[in-house]
């Protein structure tokens, strides 16, 4: 059977982890990346098909690098990210710029590593993870969605330039996802997360996977996203009503 | 390699000691009871002729469990996505079997056990007697409809497709089953413990495509490629356990 490559970003926990042991569990060869080498190393562990790699993705040439070597990529699943909550007016300008280096500018680094090989070899699946947020922030998210709109802002435009040329571009918004980091938010700001249960990983990398099969640009896994993205558009009134109802400014 | 490090950790022997076992399998240690955290399966069960059932499992000593002259055999197949084995794919060609030292109750015992990963074959082999062999195993359980194949040397074994039933509500708990395998003439009983979640289940609902091998074979032989399935089951969210094996005399 030929050997399919595919690189992972966040693959040390949550959505980038299962995304990446699925990939080993189909016999591909998955290039893991993560800052958290303990993450990596469970993620990868008893999966020789699983190649770890330590690195930031704000790191540029670092994220080049580790694309380079690992060669041209079938499929990219770029799933880190980080999302720090605190109120608009009061999270430090620091971890505004730390948020908008890592989601926004680590996309527009991995998407520049590894699509260009993708177009050269005439095919290849460019998963990016935006959120629900970057249509329908809820409350402490505001640097956070902020880059996430971007993203899918980003997409749009990557789907302009490079549409029909073989490779399947798609930008994932999911709600909350049951994770290590989510469930940790939850705990810390129950009131602003509305208590809310994330979905499991595993529903949202399923998704993914019939998206692929159809040619949509974004995907929004579960109903809770499918109804969000629609009520936030064209009844935006109820909308808020909704999440005023179901969350709170403070904990 | 075994070893019974502590005997007074985890896991259950079927004589009530507890016991932690670990075995040396590629120059790692692997613990029992052994975790398996994240799978997806996706499964049929038929009615087959029990006495042809009983003749294709004859070689492990067990009983297959039947009635009105019909056995069950079972066609899964199963992504194990984070489980101390790792991440693999695997397909199962089972048989509700009588236990041999109780008088009620069925186990299942595992006629074929194809995987597509090294770690888990020999494992599978050395630790439990499972007879796993190395296979292409493509698959899909994201669709609507779940399919997979087993491929070996490039030739199709087996293709299974599995329509979606409506959902069925969390029992909760955590069911065991006696799994029984039988490996150079050893027949042995491993302790299972399943939670599923996102279970989908319907009468009917699997289409069955046999190829050349002797597996295949013998599936022909029940009937399988044109046998209409008792049920037909997903299960989106799978975590397991698995114990010590124990020889049975059957």
């Amino acid at each position: 059977m030929t050997r399919r490559t595919a690189l992972v970003t966040g693959a040390g926990s949550g959505i980038g982890a299962l995304a990446a042991q699925r990939l080993a569990a189909a016999a591909w060869d998955v290039v893991a990346i993560d800052v958290d080498e303990a993450g990596l190393a469970r993620t990868a562990r008893r999966s020789p098909n699983v190649h770890v790699r330590v690195c930031d993705v704000t790191d540029a040439a670092a994220v080049d690098k580790i694309a380079a070597e690992a060669g041209p990529a079938q499929r990219v699943v770029h799933a880190a990210a980080i999302s720090p909550l605190a109120p608009a007016m009061d999270q430090p300008l620091e971890e505004v710029e730390r948020v908008l280096r890592t989601n926004l500018l680590g996309t527009l680094h991995v998407v520049r590593a590894t699509l260009p090989a993708m177009l050269a070899a005439g095919r290849g699946e460019l998963i990016l993870f935006s959120s629900l947020a970057a249509i329908a922030p809820g409350r402490m998210t505001s640097a956070y969605a902020a880059a996430k709109g971007g993203i899918n802002a980003y997409a749009g435009s990557l789907a302009v330039e490079y549409g029909g040329r073989g490779v399947a571009i798609r930008c994932v918004c999911p709600a909350q996802v049951d994770t290590p980091a989510y469930r940790r938010q939850a705990a810390e700001h129950p009131a602003a997360t509305g208590n809310a249960r994330g979905m499991h990983a595993g529903v949202v990398l399923d998704a993914v996977d019939r998206s692929l099969a159809r040619d949509e640009l974004f995907v929004f896994p579960g109903p809770t996203a499918r109804f969000a993205s629609v009520a936030s558009r064209h009844l935006p009134r109820t909308f808020r009503w909704i999440q005023d109802r179901y969350t709170a400014p403070a904990d | 390699m075994t070893e019974h490090a502590d005997d007074n950790k985890i896991g259950t022997c079927s004589n009530n000691r507890v016991t932690t076992e670990l075995h040396t399998i590629q120059g790692e240690k692997v613990a029992l009871p052994l975790a398996v955290r994240d799978a997806s399966v996706a499964s049929a069960m038929f009615a087959v002729p029990a006495r042809a059932a009983q003749a294709v499992i004859a070689y492990s000593g067990l009983e297959a469990a039947a009635w009105r002259g019909r056995a069950v055999c079972s066609l899964a197949f199963v992504r194990y996505a984070d489980g101390d084995l790792g991440a693999y794919h695997e397909f199962a060609v089972a048989f509700l079997v009588r236990h041999p030292d109780r008088e009620r109750g069925v186990g299942a015992f595992i006629h074929w056990l194809p995987v597509n990963q090294e770690f888990t074959l020999e494992a599978g082999r050395s630790i439990w007697g499972f007879p796993k062999e190395l296979a292409d195993i493509p698959m899909d359980l994201s669709s609507r409809i779940k399919r997979c194949a087993v491929r070996i040397g490039g030739r199709t074994a087996i293709e299974v497709a599995v329509r979606p039933g409506p959902p069925i509500p969390a029992r909760g708990g955590e069911p065991a089953v006696d799994a029984y395998s039988c490996l150079d003439g050893v027949t042995r009983r491993i302790p299972w413990s399943l939670r599923p979640g996102a279970v989908r289940t319907r009468p009917g609902g699997a289409t069955v495509l046999l190829g050349d091998h002797p597996v295949a074979e013998e599936l022909r032989g029940l009937g399988l490629d044109r046998a209409r399935a008792l049920t037909s089951s997903s299960v989106g969210r799978l975590s397991m356990t698995f114990g010590g094996a124990e020889e049975v005399r059957a």
